[in-house]
């Protein structure tokens, strides 16, 4: 079974998230903060992240670059959940070694196919 | 009283004009010698020298030169022994008698020369009165001048000072004001510095004036000794100012702002002021008055501007703090209705997914009013970033088409596209471009009823052919060079003659029952606009009641020559922004090389060419292209790629010479 983490401070979202992606077969955690986050990223390394960018204490750039700088965790693809209003949060995204960038609101159906897509490219790697 | 020398040698010459000129009341002097005479000349004010030519033993020319030195405050006789005049003396001198000399004579031409004299002083004495007068004058008129050049209030009180300190020439001058939170203020210019105690007898002498100034009559300000602060100007502050000051003349006038008292200025000085000082210096204490009254309107100008651009400010954060804490909770919303609609969390009923349906819809039109206005704050506070790309805007149509022919085919109706045979690519950012065509599409859906058409077409078109309605005139008039013109058209209500013009106007939603009925904030026209101003584009609408409305939009076309340069410097200004790299290599030939080698296949990359200008002249071609994301490398690359093109097929190139010169952005370190 896959594990994938999902870290975001609304719960609301990471809830659903969950909820989906279980019901995909995936298996989810959770973290409400960026420290958390991390602490569990390193501790689980999943197959897969869920990063949203604005958090308190560490935001998701951060974490994604520790990680992606980080020979152990390098391989996991981050999906990056920015704001629509920051366009160059985007890019920052891109920069700091998120594999895909979506932009909130979001359609689930594009994160489920997203997350498959990510784990089969890894896979095949 | 007069006082005349006699310079003779002769004792006998001397007792008889001693006798003669007695019987004036004229001063009488006379000397011997050469050094006699330089004493008397001085030690007393001599007003009449009477020389005796033929005197031997005395040094003549010594005594012309001093008398020459002296002519202008001295009436030189001088006593001849015949007619000859010496040549030396007929400069100097202004009477010349024969001797025997008969005494009325004498006496006559001393009258007369005395009384040229004193003519004369009193017309020098009048000239430079008037020569005060005038400068007086000129001060004035530079101080209105300078005046009404500023409306500072303490910059107005200083000119007005320097002013008074030019004409008048004071040792020391108080001015008493009221600043705007009403604290009273004594501002004290001094040539010295001003000792402790005079200070407090000048602050005394203030309060006094002030108070004696509104007798029977209420004062317009409270003041209190204690409260009066004071600002102290010393031209020298080595000596000091003491109470020999109170003893000096003085002047004092009352600065009035149309009716309101505003504060008085008073001057001292050692000197007793005329009748024309006084004049002056009330006309320098009422002229002061007019720009100060313009300085206490531009004041309150000022800060009603400054209170307007903080509201300004306050409302551009107000709806950009709003609607981004509106936009947290639209996600969860959104993907929780998601989940149930889809069937995930359990059977979806018909009635269930009728009402799913509905909460769907409303939260995407709720999304999109935030979204709007979020771009109009980030439009206002010129935060919106724009990506610029070639981009290819039938595509986008083909897009957007695609996006919403759900929405138009459940509405009944008809989309069509046509698009110009000529393949072009615009300078764009293809993100913003897909919002503006969105939001033309969406509305022309929104305002057509069912059965209606809507069509989108494209044409290439010069700036000169161009053609609005005369209210948009002004959107194109700056347009120059070839344009791409996308035109949105629908057959549905139109849009009335007198909302037309207003249409692109924030919160302008065009007032009619049909519009109300579907909604929206009206932001979306004005953030395509604005959208298109940052493309160098325009946008403008032909509507008719009933008959339809037709949406026009224009952006320069980005192989075409003059608008080349425009796009240029979109993208250096994007590359500083975003710090990305671009190179712009330009390569000249004579002859058709260039036409050439652009045939060959494989050899110059065509996406290179969406952002390139060919110019012919004095029978060489140039080519100019901008290569998105490259580096100097990309330049050395094609350059060997075309040489031995250029190498293998001697037939065709023969010997050419090619010339190339290149830029990069950022400029690259050897």
């Amino acid at each position: 079974m896959k594990k994938i983490l999902l870290v975001d401070d609304e719960q609301d979202i990471v809830e659903t998230l969950k909820f989906v992606l279980e019901a995909e077969g995936y298996t989810c955690f959770c973290a409400y903060n960026g420290e958390d986050g991390l602490k569990l990223a390193k501790e689980i390394i999943p197959d897969l992240m869920v990063l949203d960018v604005m958090m308190p204490k560490i935001n998701g750039f951060k974490i994604s670059r520790l990680l992606k700088y980080d020979a152990k965790y390098k391989n996991i693809p981050i999906i990056m959940l920015t704001a629509r209003s920051q366009d160059s949060d985007k890019q920052i995204g891109e920069e700091t070694g998120a594999d895909v960038c979506i932009t909130k609101p979001f359609d689930l159906d594009e994160v489920v196919l997203t997350v498959a897509k990510l784990l089969k490219e890894k896979e095949n790697n | 009283m007069a006082k005349i020398l006699l310079v003779s040698d002769n004792n006998d010459k001397i007792k008889h004009y001693d006798e003669i000129l007695s019987k004036f009341s004229h001063e009488f002097m006379f000397a011997t010698d050469n050094q006699m005479f330089l004493d008397s000349i001085e030690v007393e004010a001599v007003n009449i020298i009477v020389l005796d030519a033929s005197s031997k033993s005395i040094d003549l020319p010594q005594l012309y030169r001093k008398i020459n030195s002296i002519k202008d405050n001295v009436i030189t006789v001088v006593l001849l022994k015949d007619d000859k005049i010496p040549p030396e003396l007929l400069n100097i001198s202004d009477a010349f008698l024969t001797e025997p000399v008969a005494d009325n004579i004498l006496l006559s031409t001393i009258n007369v020369n005395l009384r040229r004299k004193e003519s004369l002083v009193r017309l020098a004495t009048s000239n430079q009165n008037l020569s005060k007068s005038l400068y007086q004058l000129d001060v004035l008129y530079n101080l209105g001048s300078q005046l009404s050049a500023t409306l500072d209030k303490e910059k107005l009180i200083n000119i007005m000072l320097e002013g008074l300190d030019k004409a008048l020439g004071f040792s020391v001058a108080c001015v008493l004001t009221f600043k705007s939170n009403n604290e009273p203020l004594l501002i004290i210019n001094s040539i010295n510095q001003i000792s402790d105690r005079l200070l407090e007898a000048l602050k005394l002498r203030a309060v006094l004036n002030y108070k004696s100034l509104f007798e029977n009559k209420e004062m317009p300000f409270e003041l209190n000794i204690d409260d009066l602060k004071t600002i102290k100007y010393a031209k020298n502050p080595i000596d000091d100012y003491d109470f020999s000051i109170l003893r000096y003349d003085t002047m004092f006038a009352q600065i009035n702002l149309s009716e309101n008292f505003f504060g008085f200025v008073e001057i001292y000085r050692e000197n007793s002021f005329t009748n024309e000082d006084a004049q002056c210096f009330h006309t320098i204490a009422q002229q002061v008055s007019m720009p100060l009254k313009n300085s206490s309107y531009v004041q309150e100008i000022q800060e009603k501007n400054a209170r307007l651009h903080y509201l300004e400010h306050m409302k551009s954060e107000m709806i950009s703090l709003v609607s981004h804490e509106l936009r947290t909770p639209i996600t969860p919303l959104k993907t929780s209705l998601q989940i149930i609609s889809s069937g995930r969390a359990g059977e979806v009923t018909p009635n269930m997914a009728k009402f799913l349906g509905m909460a769907n819809k409303n939260i995407e039109s709720f999304s999109k009013i935030i979204n709007d206005l979020l771009d109009m704050s980030k439009i206002e506070a010129g935060k919106m970033d724009y990506k610029f790309t070639s981009t290819n805007v039938e595509k986008l149509i083909e897009f957007v088409k695609l996006q919403q022919t759900n929405v138009a085919e459940s509405k009944g109706l008809n989309l069509t596209t046509h698009f110009d045979d000529k393949f072009v690519t615009v300078f764009a950012d293809s993100s913003r471009l897909q919002q503006v065509l969105n939001n033309l599409l969406s509305n022309a859906i929104k305002f057509t009823n069912a059965g209606g058409t809507i069509d989108i077409s494209t044409k290439v078109v010069d700036a000169s052919e161009i053609k609005t309605p005369e209210c948009f005139a002004d959107e194109v008039k700056n347009l120059e060079g070839k344009y791409l013109q996308v035109c949105v058209s629908d057959d549905g209500i139109g849009i009335e003659e007198e909302n037309l013009p207003k249409i692109f106007d924030q919160f302008q939603q065009v007032e009619s029952s049909l519009s109300r009925e579907v909604g929206g904030t009206g932001l979306g026209l004005p953030i395509v606009r604005k959208m298109l101003d940052a493309h160098n584009g325009a946008i403008w609408a032909e509507s008719e009641v009933n008959e339809g409305s037709k949406f026009y939009f224009v952006l320069p076309v980005s192989t075409d020559k003059s608008n080349f340069w425009i796009l240029h410097k979109q993208l250096i200004q994007q590359a500083k922004v975003n710090k990305t790299k671009f190179v712009t290599l330009s390569m000249s030939a004579s002859g058709d090389v260039i036409e050439n080698l652009l045939k060959e296949d494989n050899l110059i990359n065509r996406t290179y060419l969406n952002n390139s200008v060919i110019v012919n002249e004095d029978g060489r071609t140039t080519l100019t292209m901008v290569i998105p994301d490259a580096t100097a490398c990309v330049v050395d690359f094609l350059k060997r790629k075309i040489d031995t093109v250029v190498l293998n097929d001697k037939a065709r190139y023969g010997k050419c010479d090619i010339m190339y010169s290149y830029a990069t952005y950022p400029k690259e370190k050897d």
